[in-house]
């Protein structure tokens, strides 16, 4: 028993280590590509939308904290959407603002919302904490974070001013599309994982390595902050 | 209780991942000399150059091409060879930067860049092994002089005019016998 909880989590900690090599930066040639583009290019800026979201380990980490617990349709819907609305306000407004937050920092924020929603999970905020902030309000400012991240990845290149709202929306949906497409294969797996009993028995540690995970890429952008 | 140690524990154990392993692949920074012991330090350092087998060479050609006249010029090159270029044309000429491969059909070519130019430099990667060069054609009514310059691991260029392929051996081996 004891040999199979620390197997448990040595696996998990593998499955989160393996896509942290890939960064999260948009591909050198992506960037080559996007910053050639003048005018309104709809569907390179919403392929580079969803491939940012789908390939981005902190994002995907941070839907399976939101979404772990929640069942019913409108549970998923409210916290999706007020994750949406956060990051889309930000993203927009933070490229035609030319808002340049530290991206290390930003992404180590990032991070920080997978420790709080899984710590959350876990009930630590129910049983440890004095305080609890509404989950709701988390996910929003979470969103808020995570659409800054957003923004100062495609700040960083010298995007073209023609089109250029277009293009963010462009950019924005295809987030989106990314997102609702992650967002569908984990809800089936966990939907189907939900029916068996061993969901009940490793809810609490499959959020605790969630939360090794959130560590992990906290203590990576903040040491990349520090260190480069 | 069980709540917070739990969460003690996820830290702890992500500094240590973070400090043994993450660090000495990531940033080259191996405080616990880990990295170094596992062979993964400094994995994701990007070296600053690459190491080339052959022969450096340089060349400079000048054409004087009358209106409508057109050349072509290219170097041999292997797969991966650099190639450091350089052009100018006293007016603008339409040129097109392209490649044939040697595996390629006969006639098959690759075309990097087409336009209208009075110059371009940089450095080229050869996709493929082959010839790879430059078309000029002057388009103007009067004559305009292109003068090409390049740095690179080559022996051979040929140019292609008034519908002959002349071979040009650019090594310094072939020069030296070219002066005796």
């Amino acid at each position: 028993m004891r040999f199979n909880f620390k197997l448990r989590y040595l696996l998990g900690l593998l499955l989160i280590l393996s896509p942290l090599a890939l960064g999260h930066n948009i591909s050198a040639s992506n960037a080559q590509f996007v910053q050639g583009l003048v005018g309104p290019a709809i569907a390179p800026f919403m392929y580079l939308g969803a491939k940012h979201m789908v390939t981005g380990i902190d994002h995907l980490l941070f839907i399976v904290g939101v979404i772990f617990f929640l069942h019913q349709t409108r549970d998923i819907l409210i916290y999706v959407t007020l994750f949406t609305l956060g990051h889309s306000l930000t993203l927009i407004m933070g490229v035609l603002l030319n808002m340049q937050a530290n991206a290390s920092i930003i992404d180590a924020i990032i991070g920080f919302s997978i420790v709080y929603k899984a710590f959350e999970n876990i009930g630590g905020f129910r049983s440890a904490m004095p305080f609890r902030l509404d989950t709701r309000v988390a996910v929003f400012i979470f969103g808020l974070c995570h659409g800054l991240g957003l923004a100062t990845k495609l700040t960083s290149f010298s995007l073209s001013e023609a089109g250029l709202l277009t293009n963010l929306i462009s950019f924005n949906v295809g987030v989106e599309v990314g997102q609702f497409s992650a967002l569908a294969v984990m809800l089936v797996v966990l939907g189907s994982w939900r029916r068996l009993p061993s969901f009940e028995r490793y809810a609490f540690s499959a959020n605790v390595v969630l939360m090794i995970g959130g560590f992990l890429l906290m203590g990576y952008h903040t040491m990349d902050y520090l260190l480069t | 209780m069980k709540i917070v140690s739990a969460a003690l524990t996820s830290g702890v154990i992500a500094i240590a991942v973070l400090f043994t392993v993450v660090l000495p692949a990531e940033f080259s920074y191996d405080p616990l000399g880990t990295g170094k012991a596992l062979g993964i330090f400094g994995l994701s350092e990007a070296s600053t150059f690459t190491l080339t087998k052959g022969e450096l060479n340089s060349d400079q050609v000048e054409y004087t091409l009358a209106p409508y006249g057109s050349v072509e010029y290219k170097y041999h090159l292997q797969q991966g060879s650099p190639l450091m270029f350089e052009w100018q044309a006293t007016d603008r000429v339409t040129a097109e930067f392209h490649g044939e491969p040697e595996s390629g059909p006969p006639g098959y070519s690759d075309s990097y860049e087409i336009g209208k130019f009075t110059q371009r430099s940089g450095i080229f990667t050869a996709p493929t092994t082959g010839i790879h060069g430059w078309f000029w054609e002057n388009r103007t009514p009067a004559d305009v002089t292109v003068t090409l310059r390049t740095a690179g691991f080559y022996v051979k260029a040929y140019e292609f005019r008034d519908g002959f392929k002349n071979e040009l051996l650019l090594s310094k081996a072939s020069k030296s016998n070219e002066s005796k």
